[in-house]
């Protein structure tokens, strides 16, 4: 029988790739109907691509040694409490959000990261009502980002609703490299584009990419805004706006154009039918229920096949994701 | 369940009110004969963890044949194969390590969707997906020897000979293992719950895998899904269990109202987090008292353990060690937190050992 015998545990002092961090929110901006921009400062955040995302406590989920307690210094005046935070229906687990754009100060003193976030429920019920001051606890930057490669020079963003956010941050990469890019945002009406329109450019109900919105346009991004509804820009869905764009321009069907896509998961697919349809390759970000976005849960799952697999296995959309090309995924 | 209260200057500036500037020097002094917990627990040892003169209390517990720096642990599920959290929590300071559930073949797991929140915690349908147990020892394994804590794996199986196979390969050929747990109650896989809940079967199992099983601790987790968990209880440790684990998960559901179907892809699921807390103690103190205590076999608690105040519920109702699961999904950093301020607790309660309070709940009527 072998003995036991432990060796010492690794003291690694290497800047962690990912941790904890605290964030003080900088701003909180309503940008339409029910999508909020948060702006959390951080330090010593580590780098981050875009396609990543971070877990947010809200804070009355804070969890120190006495949780659910709040202090506050004797003789102050107790802080402001809002009804909700009082009923007992409190949100337990982090929620996951992709990372809407990154700004570092200066020297790397700190780290200002936009989280875009529609409210659908507690946890950004509480984020909904964050102030300038107001601490969170963040997890991150977690899963793998978009991927680009040097040989591509067309790229067509297509977000649908919450799906918006993380093509901002990838616009600002993209531009900056000097590739042409083209975003597709798409909503179910005007009051629900989670964006800042400009009041300078009218969005046009055809094709046309224009200026018109301030988070694209900061870095010479035109937008193409579709709503099912036709309340603003084109009338349908954001993919039908990319494939009739894509009929269009048979200067962008070749090897040079990559699509990336966020969305909800019925619109990721049909964009991926679109991208296929074409020969386009297509880099996808998909969202699945997940308790803890560090892979140990094992609950984010999706069905994957790679071309050359005989058999699908399941890929954790949190750690071997969340980005996966699109003709990897055996669709729900 | 929110407590509101101003802080007086006095108690300023250490925020955590339990961890006094100065913790109070403790004398060291010799087993109380009266605490037959401590006793029981430390008859077999040739050190007496509670003995070392400190100023800071002593956190040594023993489960079985492990000796743990501390109680706290991993709860099997919530921490994946330890690499996960590597960059969330200093795993060197965890009392021991409970891998996920690694079966004698790979898994894939139940569709999705396999959680849900609920008020105060969550349902998991996982399926026990795993690498199975060769990529396990080739990939995982050399991984776990490093971090420097004993590590426990728990072990599931749908017969007799799955369970004893895999624990008896542990047992052997993998050092670095020094406890086996037995899932014999998971409520997310066919017939997972049918050795958990049969006292006949679950003697018969527990029998056949400790004739295979010499050098690793032996311990046996508990399903909560019975009438009485003592009787589970009596029955494991009759067959030769060296230590219990409980509670796992409560089966339960969450219904889509709009769908009429249930949430999660399994339909049933694991009910887990602060919700079963209350629950879970009551189950902990009743093994304790009918049969845990008697018999000197160690529990390890679980079942919605955040904090501090949550550890030391477990350990006066009757528990040695205390596993944190659930809230590692939202702060993989809290059996640290729960470390520093159980110690801040003995320190102000004048306890040398964490030993001191294990089991010691005065249930007398006032």
């Amino acid at each position: 029988m072998a003995s036991l015998n432990y060796s010492a545990p690794s003291t690694s002092h290497a800047p962690r790739c990912r941790g904890e961090f605290a964030a003080v929110v900088i701003g909180n901006h309503r940008l339409c109907r029910d999508h909020y921009r948060l702006v959390l400062r951080l330090e010593n955040f580590p780098p981050s691509h875009p396609g990543q995302f971070v877990e947010i406590l809200a804070p009355l989920q804070a969890m120190d040694s006495d949780s659910h307690e709040i202090e506050w210094d004797f003789g102050r005046p107790r802080p402001p409490l809002r009804d909700q935070f009082l009923a007992a229906d409190l949100p337990y687990l982090r929620r996951p959000f992709s990372i809407a754009g990154r700004r570092d100060g200066p020297g790397m003193a700190y780290t200002d990261i936009d989280i875009i976030h529609r409210v659908v429920g507690k946890a950004t019920g509480i984020l909904e009502h964050q102030r300038p001051g107001d601490k969170l606890s963040i997890l991150g930057p977690l899963g793998n980002g978009f991927r680009v490669s040097e040989r591509v020079k067309n790229a067509l963003l297509v977000g649908g609703g919450v799906g918006i956010p993380p093509m901002i941050y990838l616009a600002e990469k993209l531009a900056r490299r000097g590739m042409n890019v083209v975003a597709f945002a798409g909503a179910q009406s005007r009051d629900l584009v989670s964006l800042t329109l400009r009041p300078d450019f009218a969005v046009p109900a055809d094709l046309l990419p224009v200026m018109a919105a301030a988070e694209f346009s900061a870095f010479g991004v035109p937008v193409v805004l579709a709503t099912d509804d036709g309340t603003l820009g084109f009338h349908g869905y954001v993919t039908a706006a990319l494939d009739a764009y894509l009929r269009c321009h048979a200067e962008l069907r070749s090897e040079q154009t990559v699509v990336y896509c966020c969305g909800p998961t019925p619109m990721m697919r049909s964009t991926s039918v679109v991208a296929g349809k074409f020969d386009l390759s297509c880099q996808v970000s998909l969202e699945q229920p997940m308790a803890c976005g560090m892979g140990t849960c094992q609950s984010c799952v999706i069905k994957y096949r790679p071309a050359d697999a005989a058999d699908w296995v399941y890929k954790l959309t949190c750690t071997d994701g969340p980005v996966f090309d699109s003709r990897d995924i055996i669709w729900p | 369940m929110l407590v509101l209260r101003p802080v007086p200057p006095y108690c300023k500036p250490d925020r955590r009110r339990d961890r006094p500037a100065n913790p109070p020097i403790v004398a060291a002094r010799p087993l109380q004969s009266g605490n037959a917990a401590a006793n029981c627990l430390i008859m077999n040892t040739t050190t007496t963890p509670s003995t070392v003169e400190s100023k800071s209390p002593s956190l040594a517990v023993r489960i079985g044949r492990l000796s743990l720096a501390n109680p706290t642990m991993t709860a099997s599920g919530t921490c994946g194969y330890a690499d996960e959290y590597a960059d969330f929590s200093d795993l060197s300071r965890l009392g021991a390590f409970v891998t996920k559930s690694i079966s004698k073949l790979p898994r894939k797991g139940n569709e999705s969707y396999r959680v849900i929140e609920t008020r105060a915690g969550m349902l998991n349908a996982i399926g026990l997906a795993n690498i199975g147990l060769e990529r396990f020892i080739s990939e995982k394994v050399p991984r776990l020897a490093r971090m420097g804590v004993p590590v426990i794996v728990n072990v599931p199986g749908w017969c007799t000979e799955d369970y004893a196979d895999v624990a008896e390969r542990f047992d052997r050929e993998i050092p670095v293992v020094a406890g086996i747990e037995l899932n014999v109650s998971c409520p997310n896989v066919k017939n997972g719950l049918s050795f958990g809940t049969d006292p006949v079967r679950l003697a018969e199992l527990v029998a056949a895998v400790r004739k295979r099983v010499h050098r690793c601790t032996l311990i046996v987790k508990l399903s909560p899904n019975v009438a009485d968990v003592a009787v589970t209880a009596r029955a494991a440790v009759e067959a030769g269990a060296d230590a219990l684990s409980l509670v796992n998960t409560f089966t339960a559901m969450v219904v889509d109202v709009e769908k009429g179907r249930p949430m999660l892809a399994n339909g049933t699921g694991g009910l887990s987090g602060p919700a079963i807390k209350p629950i879970a103690v009551y189950m902990v103190h009743r093994v304790y008292s009918q049969v845990a205590k008697a018999h000197g076999i160690p529990i390890i608690g679980m079942g919605g353990i955040q904090t501090w105040k949550d550890a030391v519920e477990f350990l006066l109702a009757g528990a040695t060690g205390i596993a944190v699961g659930t809230a590692l999904f939202v702060d993989p950093a809290s059996p640290q937190k729960i470390f520093d301020g159980l110690t801040a607790y003995l320190a102000r309660k004048g306890k040398s050992s964490v030993q001191d309070i294990i089991g010691t709940l005065n249930t007398d009527s006032p």
